[in-house]
């Protein structure tokens, strides 16, 4: 094999492009998780509400022959994921991470159930399921190679560019997103200025349910041409609430994240002649290791920092 | 004056606690109105009653004659009433400004939060009032006295006009508190507020009230006009007797010196030095008291000694062995048992039986082990509950949870597992801390029976009453460092007092 | 999600399956088929006959073991999601120590597989349980992060160096020789004599946790750390290594599957298995003797799904729904008592100090 012909694979256009398709649902579920972060609920059902949102979303997508109201059920099932999700964390305070667990089974075992039931088969691939427009940018797409890696994408890959401003204003902007961060960090406080923390994570949750569904939307229907496979999450509700932490629940770091991901997904398949992809698609998973390790010691490391300099103010 | 507010046989009782029983109180218009009383007295529950935290199990409160039905911050806080807590509801990843505006955001365009909106309206409520605060700092990179300044910031700008303080000074240097009641002195003169100060420091009621309420037992005892009132007619109403103990007869002379502490730095939970350069030494038959007002270093001292907190530099020994840095289990083999400053957290698994507590740091011994492993759980609960008795814990029987016992037989708990190790050195901090006063008494006759056993016994309490009481020598802790040594019997409360808080005559000079 | 097991939890537990029986009649209904005779069916699917029976125990050895595993991590404080990929990796390697073995006596093989399997097993637990009491670093993500990779790994070597040399098998270590073969105690079924070994383990496990010093240690370790600490015991070695022994337990089901039931390392070794562990514990409160019945109970829905696939035409996958449904039906009982319960305490309290007034007035 020839070591230019890797590296000219590694960084090619085709990479790049792969990247943005690979990091895009991670980023829009991360989106979501990092809202049931900020407001202190520790979110392992991502997974499960992803798988739910794309079947929903195939399901409505086939039988409306509509990829849009397809697109609209998914967020709409979101909501109702959230509130669910929220009655039991918020509520009848369960433990998070059983209710997640259970969640991602039961979106398993239902999804199954029902793509059986529905269309005979472990999924829809047998049938035409109305897909998501690709967009194709002009003028960017006629520059060599920025325009092979960011036009011609599905629609929702350009969403989330914008998902991810609006939700950096959202969060670090408005009232809202200041009381969800204060709903996590310090409820009495924010219960002592008298708004409701129960209520703020109620809206955290819904917003999860719609990110995570809007993630799966777009898994069905626009990142694999219309059509539902079990199982098609894939652990990306893991990835993205990997994100979510690496990214201390900033959308932008988040996104970031996401992208990294999405760079080493897509170099496990674009460098399949060479090395096995299964060695390739353990690396996102052990950086994610790494970046919780980095992310714990570099924190201890800044407050120790942080305690010489108030240390040398007070000598 | 007319009554601004009115309380009417209220009381409040949480599972198995009665903390308010049936009180009825009016506070007037523009006073300035302190509240005694000891830990658990339900001062604390009563003014969470008034901003809405709480809702009154039975009784009425009307605020300017309006009678109270909706109990909640949000109803608190239109009513013109604002609280700052003991622990600060400060959210401590936002700014100053973020902090005082938040629940009632200025808006740019009726949408997104306007920061330079919020960051002025704090800079002139800063010069209005002259709390000096720097709207753009994050809270949790400022020292607590100026916290509680944009605590009380915050009640300012939601627009209230009566003010509750709970134990406002526990945390401030005496330069602070003095900048504290100035502010309290100058706002109720100026804009006619009321205030209503939480506190057990009777000086300090002495100092800035015009009124003050006494409680005990979730009771209120009295309403005095503070100029009628001494601070020993305060204590005595607080404590529901005249403050006088039984002596307790110490014997025998100190031995050797069985713990030793010399040029010791530790750090608190935020990595800023705590304990600055302490030198002390414990002999063996006498008790060595900690007077330090709280957060002056005195927790993180015993913690470091006993191995809970690492220590940065310097030296400890415990019966002339090296114990810094060691892990608790460690030092414990050393000869050294621990009562520790807070026994919920660290004193006690609450989810275990009373059994299971007693046990623990015995449970190798042969006897309770059938070959070396099976837990024989006869001669444990037998070894349990013999304890029980001999320490007169009262309660359910050993198996019940200790979670579920009163404060005061959980400490017995702690006690009894501590001070049947039989060690040469103890450790003990905050031994009365919400305990009544009948187990107080229990406490003080165990200690000075070890003392008098033979055992070197650090001790720190927030109650001066209790160090005085107890200790052979008293050393002042102020911000980690060691301001002065005393004989108990050759100083006076008021002479340490002065030391506690730096003012002493080492600083003075 | 700690309490005691007791009578109320039993009631709960029977109302929440039974909640989740009639929602998957419900389900059965709306889509079509006959409830009952799904339902006959499913009991058919578990206990027509021997061999379901056998596949049935072998399905519950696999739930407890790995429930059992989740338990002990839980007394301690550590949650040990990882299960499943320290299962993948003890079974490969068990499965390739066979291959590598072949020819040398069963004696030699089995142990030698079962040292292997629970090497590996507690390696890969020992890598998060260092992490979390060292750095603070959730275990639960970096367990989850782990079993994804553990899995590709396995694909990787299934795939590779340890592949099958049969090209039908695209991804499977070579063939386990048949003299390695546990003993089936049902012929045709997956039960083999791991289930006795299975048993002995399940026993120790309970007695360690309920009777030893050792377990005694471990309860005050989980409850409270900081006071485990400040009583002298050493909570940072307890936890890692308890860590390691639930890896090694889940190493070591993988070895069961292979040596008793797959004879060769595949994909089916395994269908997150140790998830569904996992959830057998959480409803059994982490306790041994519950996981044990509760381990029976989802096996039999399990492998009774599969009978009234075949039978009746439903989609197996209803147990996964019916298992989930009783999970969010435990979850919802105990958030209801505690809710009500509050509010029981508040009307006591106020009829508490009502009648002491008018006693007090009574008096006066």
């Amino acid at each position: 094999m020839n070591n230019q012909n890797v590296w000219s694979t590694i960084f090619s256009a085709g990479t790049f492009a792969q990247m943005l398709r690979s990091a895009t649902p991670v980023a829009l579920a991360a989106l979501g998780g990092l809202m049931t972060e900020h407001a202190g609920i520790m979110n392992i059902g991502m997974d499960g509400m992803i798988l739910m949102g794309a079947f929903v979303a195939a399901v409505a997508s086939y039988f409306l022959a509509s990829a849009a109201l397809g697109v609209l059920a998914a967020v709409a099932f979101g909501v109702l994921i959230g509130l669910f999700f929220a009655l039991f964390t918020v509520k009848l305070r369960s433990d998070e991470f059983i209710i997640g667990c259970a969640l991602n089974t039961f979106a398993l075992g239902v999804t199954a159930f029902l793509s059986r039931e529905i269309f005979g088969l472990s999924g829809t691939s047998g049938y035409a399921v109305p897909s998501l427009p690709k967009v194709t940018i002009p003028l960017i797409d006629r520059i060599p190679f920025v325009g092979e890696v960011l036009s011609g994408h599905s629609v929702f890959v350009y969403v989330t560019w914008l998902l991810v401003i609006v939700m950096w204003l959202f969060v670090y902007r408005t009232p809202v997103g200041f009381w969800i961060r204060a709903s996590g960090e310090s409820p009495e406080t924010l219960r002592t200025a008298g708004k409701n923390p129960e209520r703020m994570k109620w809206i955290a949750s819904i917003l999860c349910g719609v990110f995570c569904g809007l993630a799966g939307a777009h898994l069905s229907l626009g990142y694999l041409n219309g059509s539902f496979v079990e199982g098609m999450s894939a652990s990306r509700g893991y990835i993205a609430f990997a994100c979510v932490i690496f990214a201390a629940a900033n959308p932008a770091k988040a996104y970031l994240a996401a992208l990294m991901f999405g760079f080493f997904d897509a170099l496990g398949l674009r460098l399949q002649d060479y090395i096995s992809s299964d060695l390739t698609g353990t690396i996102p998973y052990i950086i994610t290791i790494i970046m919780m390790v980095y992310v714990v010691v570099s924190g201890q490391k800044r407050r120790e920092r942080l305690a010489k300099q108030q240390l040398k103010k007070l000598e | 004056m007319t009554d601004e507010i009115r309380f009417e046989h209220i009381s409040m009782e949480f599972p198995g606690v009665l903390a308010n029983d049936d009180i009825s109180l009016s506070i007037r218009n523009g006073e300035v109105f302190a509240l005694v009383g000891e830990n658990g007295a339900g001062k604390s529950t009563l003014m969470n009653i008034l901003y809405g935290i709480n809702t009154p199990t039975a009784g009425e409160l009307y605020v300017r004659g309006e009678k109270v039905t909706n109990f909640s911050p949000k109803a608190a806080i239109d009513r013109g009433i604002g609280m700052v807590h003991q622990h600060f509801m400060l959210v401590p990843s936002f700014t100053v400004a973020q902090n005082i505006v938040l629940g009632r955001e200025p808006k740019n365009a009726g949408v997104l939060f306007d920061n330079r909106k919020a960051e002025k309206l704090t800079r002139e409520l800063v010069e209005e009032y002259g709390l000096e605060v720097d709207p753009s700092a994050e809270v949790r990179d400022i020292s607590v006295g100026l916290q509680q300044r944009v605590e009380i910031l915050k009640t300012l700008y939601r627009g209230a006009d009566i003010l509750i303080l709970d134990e406002p000074t526990a945390v401030l240097t005496p330069q602070e508190t003095d900048e504290l009641f100035e502010v309290i002195r100058r706002i109720v003169r100026e804009k006619q507020m009321t205030v209503i100060i939480i506190t057990h420091k009777l000086y300090e009621v002495m100092a800035i009230s015009d009124r003050v309420g006494v409680m005990r037992q979730g009771r209120l005892i009295g309403v005095e006009n503070t100029c009628d009132v001494d601070e020993r007619k305060l204590a005595s109403m607080m404590v529901g007797r005249p403050v006088l103990f039984d002596h307790l007869e110490k014997t025998g002379t100190p031995g050797e010196v069985a713990i030793k502490v010399d040029d010791l730095y530790v750090a608190d939970n935020r990595g800023l030095p705590a304990v600055r350069g302490v030198s002390l030494e414990v002999r063996r038959g006498e008790v060595l008291g900690i007077a330090a007002i709280e957060g002056n270093g005195q927790s993180e001292l015993l913690e470091a000694i006993t191995g809970l907190r690492k220590i940065n530099r310097g030296k400890v020994s415990v019966c002339g062995k090296d114990a810094a840095n060691k892990t608790p289990g460690e030092i414990r083999a050393l000869g050294l048992s621990h009562v520790p400053e807070d026994r919920l957290s660290t004193g006690v698994d609450k989810a275990a039986s009373v059994a299971d507590n007693l046990l623990i740091g015995r449970q190798k011994e042969k006897r309770f082990n059938l070959f070396g492993f099976h837990q024989r759980r006869s001669t444990v609960e037998r070894y349990a509950s013999e304890l029980y008795q001999k320490f007169d814990i009262r309660g359910a029987g050993i198996r019940t949870e200790v979670g579920s016992m009163s404060g005061g037989n959980m400490q017995k708990v702690v006690v009894a597992r501590e001070f049947t190790f039989d060690t040469p050195v103890l450790v003990i901090s905050q031994p009365t801390r919400g305990v009544d006063i009948g187990a107080m008494e229990f406490f003080h006759t165990r200690i000075i029976e070890k003392r008098n056993e033979g055992a070197a016994i650090l001790l720190s309490s927030a109650d001066l009453d209790e160090v005085f009481r107890l200790s052979d020598r008293i050393i002042t802790l102020y911000e980690g460092k060691i301001t002065g040594e005393f004989r108990a019997d050759e100083i006076t409360k008021e002479e340490i007092g002065l030391y506690m808080t730096g003012t002493g005559e080492g600083a003075k000079a | 999600m700690k309490k005691r097991i007791n009578v109320g939890y039993l009631v709960a537990l029977l109302i929440s399956l039974s909640v989740a029986l009639l929602i998957g009649a419900a389900i059965l209904a709306i889509s079509g088929h006959n409830p009952l005779v799904a339902y006959r069916a499913l009991l058919g699917g578990a206990f027509s006959n021997a061999r379901h029976i056998g596949d049935m125990l072998e399905y519950a050895m696999v739930l407890c073991l790995c429930g059992l595993a989740c338990d002990i991590g839980s007394r301690v404080g550590i949650f040990n999601v990882g299960g499943e990929g320290q299962l993948l990796l003890g079974a490969i390697i068990a499965a390739q120590i066979g291959v590598w073995l072949s020819g040398t006596s069963a004696w030699i093989a089995i142990p030698l597989a079962a040292l292997g399997a629970m090497a590996v097993g507690g390696f890969y637990a020992w890598i998060p349980g260092v992490l979390k009491v060292k750095l603070k670093v959730n275990e639960v993500i970096t367990t989850i992060m782990l079993n994804t990779v553990a899995a590709f790994l396995c694909q990787f070597l299934a795939k590779g160096p340890w592949k099958n040399a049969n090209k039908n098998i695209v991804a499977g270590t070579g063939n386990l020789p048949g003299e390695f073969w546990l003993s089936k105690l049902v012929p045709g079924s997956n039960l083999s004599t791991a289930i006795l070994v299975s048993a002995v383990l399940t026993f120790l496990v309970w007695y360690i946790l309920q009777k030893t010093t050792k377990g005694y240690e471990m309860r005050l370790v989980g409850d409270n750390p900081r006071f485990a600490r400040f009583a002298g015991l050493k909570t940072d070695r307890i936890v890692i290594i308890t860590m390691v022994i639930s890896g090694m337990m889940c190493g070591l089901v993988g070895m069961f599957r292979v040596y008793g039931a797959e004879h060769i390392y595949k994909s089916t070794v395994s269908n997150e298995y140790y998830f569904e562990g996992l959830m057998v514990a959480m409803i059994a409160q982490y306790q041994p003797l519950p996981t044990v019945i509760i381990s029976l109970i989802f096996a039999i829905l399990k492998i009774g799904a599969m009978g009234m696939e075949t039978a009746a035409g439903v989609p197996k996958q209803l147990y996964l729904i019916i298992q989930t449904v009783v999970i969010f039906c435990m979850a919802a009982e105990t958030g209801i008592r505690a809710a009500i319960g509050k509010a029981q305490e508040k009307r006591r309290a106020a009829l508490d100090v009502k009648a002491r007034r008018e006693g007090g007035a009574a008096h006066e």
